[in-house]
């Protein structure tokens, strides 16, 4: 690792914090996809700032950029109180409309300067080590600046710094108004500045950030680590650690992905994100897939370098080709290995996820399920009286149950002691009659988890 | 020609988003399609636009039910799950694009057109292509009038009626989806949604039928089409994308301000004249006060004793002369016979009224 | 017994999620009646609707319209949803939204035609909309948009009505308005059931009744069982109305 990987490293992790921070607000508060607006509107401040003061480095692009956001939002808001279209179309009607004439001017008339569309929408940061912030420079006189580093970590330093001391001092507010806006506006905490000051610092970060990964990269970072962290928690505080933690993580490993691809920064960074997400998510599914990935591609390098070395000549293949060519080496053994390897690495993966996603929701969803039935079974013995509505048969006919669903309910309730049968006839054993009894009882009352630990208490046997 | 076909179907197909809700499904779904592309390109090795389109419809799709998922399973609300699928997808788009372009065999050039789009590029074959689509969806949306139209305004109604809405609904979006992959060579990932929303949003303001609103919608989308691509080859090097949607995006902010029953003009003229009739009237109603004092209903008063009365000005005194409710004489008015009744009726309905 | 049941809802259960809303429902509903639904907020009553119309679908129970499953006996039943369900802003006129009830007995595809047309235009009537049958939905009176929607309904032409809250921010001329054929509808044989918020309305508009909080309380006359009793039982802390003599 060289200074200059190190630093781009700490300009793309302090990014993701400067990110992550007003992200969180944003998918609470629900306008995530404004940011998505504001990242393409500021290209039109860009170029506006551009054409004034013919310096792409001059700071007072960033302070148009970030005035072009907040117009953003409130062209976004003033259309939807028109009551002409829905906030969404208002929206999806304003950035692509800025970001037109953003495009068009750059087109007509800074064609051969340097501020191209491709490098503005993915951006770039290989040079970033290189642009140092210097002053107390000399004119004519050389090596008299004072070098105070990489101009980038001072621009992203300074918007960090500003977003945190936000954050601490109006901690409180913010988290009222996020959460209860009627009640803010009540305890005297105007919603409207919170919101225009949030929207403030969201445009301002995303300017910043904006030369390091474009602007669809930066809603990603904004977005995903935030949403990632809802997933995972709901304590706002815990939130914020989290989407920090995630971001940073995402940005490191992201950077060395797309040093192993030799491919775009901003890009493998959003990768990483996607799959963090689909961690939290999909455990089982995703680390199942990224582990087989991992495996596979592990075998496949293996593979490439050694046909490399032998002097197959790939240069000229279409990727396809090359993994058929890959493959046809590949032997059972490898197989094996490349099975064992990817079934150890999602296990772990499975064991240090938190238990959510699809097979685990459906196993869940399906105990949760049974454990109804098993009550809705309980509460109507209890209620009917009549040997008619107690019968085995009933349960079929008007329950509306499949035989199979309604004999593993029947057999669950008598595991657990809750019911007998006596000819055909189920009744309730006390127990069972105490537990129907408290659970409608929470039920009722909405106190949802009293009826787990109640659960915990009673069942023998789990659904 | 091609532009112009598309931005209809746009047009029409556009105003089913808007409507529903989803104005901000296309966006995500057309940045979800560049993965599609950038794999298709990496597995075949081809520059066939045909089979990007493939790729694009199935990553699109894909991002259709991620996003659909999310909302269902989690906690995360639609605008989070939209963000989400649009940047996610088009990161690892964007990461497989410069993967492609660092490889050795990249005749990859073309693929960045994706990004912002260019007419130029589309062959004879893909008119063609967008045209047998366009007839298709044209077919589908006259078979299904009925059922799109119950099914946009009421859904769970629609259901009671013993109406299929998950098939209606399928059938809605993997429209949207094929015209918005279709749009990507011409639009661009990026602003695929404009042209999606615009020409609803525009022909929205113009009427209160769903029929018209979606004949409306694609001649505008047909209209910022071939205006669109008309300008950009006039003026070279621009791409079309921008172009397009500027069209599209200065036909919206005519029909906001400019259309009779919604637009923010008429709205603004209205509500002008709306003040000036109260105004007016409550100057008349204060005369009639006035005049009620005195058996002669035309007996002269000073115009002087108004000037103490809020929303009295000489603007509405002439207003009044004019209607032949007042007459004035030198520095006197007094009442005539005609306005003297309007008053009484204004004061009878103003107490109707509070009345219900 | 020989009294015929509309609607019969045998141990009817529905959960959200793990939460139940809906607690082992019996309610046999006899025909002819004009039955309304109680109970305080959350306590399932637009679910109990919803479900027995199959927009929900229920882990547990059956519901038949006449002695048969629901799903065969579509067409004698038709919904009147809540009204803040829909967007109002949506371009489409007031005989569009009525013409929509004739949609489910023309089935797929099939337009309507001029038949259609009239009915709709005599349901405008019986509500008292006509003169508004052109006008866009959205510059209606929230009133006036109940109408619309009852209208709808009255297209499909069923017999048994289900109604959400029709009253809700509504003024009290199109209430008086609703009620009235509501109370024609009964005299011609049908049975209707409606989401009701207004206990001090209920013995003068209703002659059915039932208390639901997640489980059944009571069901049956009004003038036997709307008592202070149910209603304790129904909202839980001691609920007096005085209920009007």
């Amino acid at each position: 690792m060289n200074s200059a990987q190190i630093i781009i490293q700490i300009i793309i992790a302090l990014v993701a914090i400067a990110c992550a921070i007003p992200g969180t607000f944003l998918v609470l508060r629900k306008m995530s996809l404004i940011s998505d607006a504001i990242s393409h509107s500021i290209l039109l401040g860009i170029v506006i700032g551009f054409f004034i003061v013919e310096d792409i480095a001059s700071p007072l692009l960033i302070v148009l950029a970030a005035l072009a956001g907040i117009v953003t939002v409130i062209l976004v808001e003033y259309i939807q109180k028109t009551g002409l279209v829905k906030e969404d179309t208002a929206i999806g009607l304003v950035f692509p409309a800025l970001f037109s004439i953003g495009v068009i001017l750059i087109a007509k008339n800074a064609n051969d300067v340097h501020l191209d569309i491709d490098s503005v929408m993915v951006g770039d940061l290989s040079f970033a080590p290189f642009d140092l912030l210097q002053i107390n420079c000399i004119e004519g006189v050389p090596d008299s600046c004072i070098n105070l580093g990489p101009k980038a970590i001072w621009v992203i330093g300074t918007i960090l710094v500003i977003t945190l001391t936000l954050l601490i001092t109006f901690f409180k507010e913010l988290k009222v108004s996020t959460f209860d806006a009627g009640l803010a506006a009540a305890l005297g905490f105007s919603p409207i500045i919170m919101h225009y000051g949030l929207m403030t610092v969201s445009s301002i970060t995303i300017v910043g950030a904006f030369d390091a990964v474009g602007p669809i990269l930066v809603v990603a970072l904004m977005i995903a680590p935030a949403a990632t962290a809802y997933l995972m928690t709901k304590d706002l505080k815990k939130m914020l650690m989290l989407s920090c933690f995630l971001g940073v993580f995402a940005a490191i490993s992201g950077y060395w992905l797309a040093h192993v691809l030799d491919a775009s920064i901003a890009g493998s960074m959003t990768t990483v994100l996607a799959i963090l997400f689909l961690l939290v998510y999909e455990p089982i599914i995703t680390s199942a897939l990224v582990s087989i990935s991992i495996a596979i591609a592990f075998f496949f390098y293996q593979y490439y370098q050694e046909l490399l070395v032998h002097g197959v000549n790939f240069e000229h293949l279409p990727l396809g080709e090359k993994i058929h060519t890959v493959f046809s080496k590949f032997i059972l053994l490898d197989f094996i290995y490349c099975i064992g390897m990817a079934v150890s690495l999602a296990g772990f993966l499975i064991y240090i996820l938190p238990k959510r996603g699809v097979i685990y929701g459906y196993y869940k969803v399906q105990q949760q399920k049974t454990e109804i039935m098993l009550l809705v079974f309980l509460l109507h013995i209890r209620n009917h009286e009549e040997e008619s509505e107690r019968h085995v048969k009933h349960l079929n006919e008007h329950i509306n149950w499949q035989r199979l669903r309604s004999k593993t309910i029947v057999d669950l309730a008598l595991k657990n002691n809750m019911v007998t049968i006596d000819d055909s006839i189920i009744s309730l054993t006390d127990k069972g009659e105490e537990f129907t009894e408290k659970a409608i009882d929470y039920i009722i009352t909405n106190k949802d988890a009293e009826i787990e630990e109640m659960k915990d208490d009673f069942f023998l046997f789990r659904g | 020609m091609g532009t112009a076909v598309l931005g209809a179907i746009c047009g029409m197909l556009g105003s089913f988003a808007v409507l529903r809700k989803q104005s901000l499904l296309g966006d995500a779904i057309s940045h979800a399609a560049l993965p599609g592309i950038a794999i298709a390109f990496l597995i075949t090795g081809v520059k066939d636009s045909n089979i990007f389109l493939l790729g694009a419809l199935v990553s699109g799709l894909l991002g259709t039910f991620w996003i659909r998922s999310i909302t269902k399973k989690t906690h995360l609300k639609s605008d989070t799950a939209l963000g989400l699928t649009l940047s996610l997808f088009f990161g690892f788009g964007m990461l497989l694009l410069t993967f492609i372009q660092k490889q050795p065999n990249a005749s990859q050039a073309g693929l960045d057109t994706y990004l912002f789009g260019q007419a130029a590029t589309l062959l004879e074959k893909d008119v063609w292509l967008i045209a047998i689509v366009a007839g298709i969806s044209l077919l589908i949306l006259f078979i299904f009038w009925k059922e799109f139209k119950i099914l946009l305004f009421d859904e769970d109604y629609t259901k009671t009626l013993g109406f299929n809405t998950r098939f209606i609904d399928v059938l809605i979006t993997t429209f949207i989806v094929i015209t918005i992959v279709l749009g990507l060579q011409t639009v661009g990932v990026i602003l695929m949604s404009a042209m999606l929303l615009a020409p609803a949003a525009a022909a929205r303001q113009w009427t209160n039928s769903l029929g018209i609103m979606v004949i409306l919608a694609a001649i505008f989308g047909a209209f910022s089409g071939v205006v669109g691509t008309g300008i950009s080859t006039v003026s070279g090097n621009l791409s079309t994308g921008p172009v397009i949607v500027l069209v599209a995006a200065s036909i919206v902010l005519f029909s906001f301000i400019f259309s009779p029953n919604r637009g923010l003009l008429f709205r603004e003229i209205r509500f002008r004249k709306n003040r000036n009739n109260i105004k007016m009237h409550k100057t008349l109603a204060f005369m009639y006060g006035i005049a009620k004092t005195h058996q002669n209903i035309s007996h002269p008063h000073a115009i002087k004793i108004l000037n103490g009365f809020q929303g009295f000005s000489k603007k509405s005194l002439q207003e009044l002369v004019d209607l032949n409710y007042v007459k004035i004489d030198g520095q006197q008015w007094s009442m005539t016979q005609e306005g003297y009744q309007t008053a009484e009726n204004l004061y009878d309905q103003q107490i109707k009224k509070s009345d219900e | 017994m020989e009294t015929n049941y509309a609607i019969t809802v045998d141990d009817l259960t529905v959960a959200y999620n793990y939460k139940p809303v809906l607690w082992d429902i019996d309610l046999a509903i006899p025909e002819g009646v004009l039955m309304c639904i109680v109970g305080p907020n959350g306590a399932g009553k637009s679910t109990l609707i919803k479900s027995i119309l199959g927009i929900i679908k229920p882990i547990a129970g059956t519901v038949s319209v006449f002695g048969k499953p629901y799903k065969k006996q579509r067409s004698l039943v038709a919904y009147v949803p809540q009204k803040g369900s829909v967007d109002w802003d949506f371009p489409t006129t007031a005989l569009d939204v009525v013409m929509m009830g004739t949609y489910g007995s023309l089935g797929w595809i099939k337009r309507p035609g001029q038949k259609e047309k009239k009915a709709s235009l005599e349901a405008l009537e019986k509500v008292g909309m006509l003169p508004f049958k052109n006008r866009q939905i959205s510059q209606l009176s929230g009133g006036q948009q109940q109408r619309i929607f009852l209208a709808r309904a009255l297209v499909q032409n069923a017999s048994i009505y289900f109604m959400d809250e029709p009253f809700q921010g509504v003024d009290a001329t199109t209430e008086k308005a609703i009620i009235n054929i509501l109370k024609e509808l009964r005299k011609a044989g049908k049975t209707v059931v409606v989401v009701h918020h207004d206990l001090q309305t209920v013995p003068e508009y209703f002659d059915w009744v039932t208390f639901l909080n997640v489980k059944k309380i009571a069901t049956g006359p009004v003038k036997d069982i709307f008592n202070d009793d149910n209603l304790t039982k129904t909202y839980g802390i001691n609920y007096k109305v005085s209920v009007q003599e």
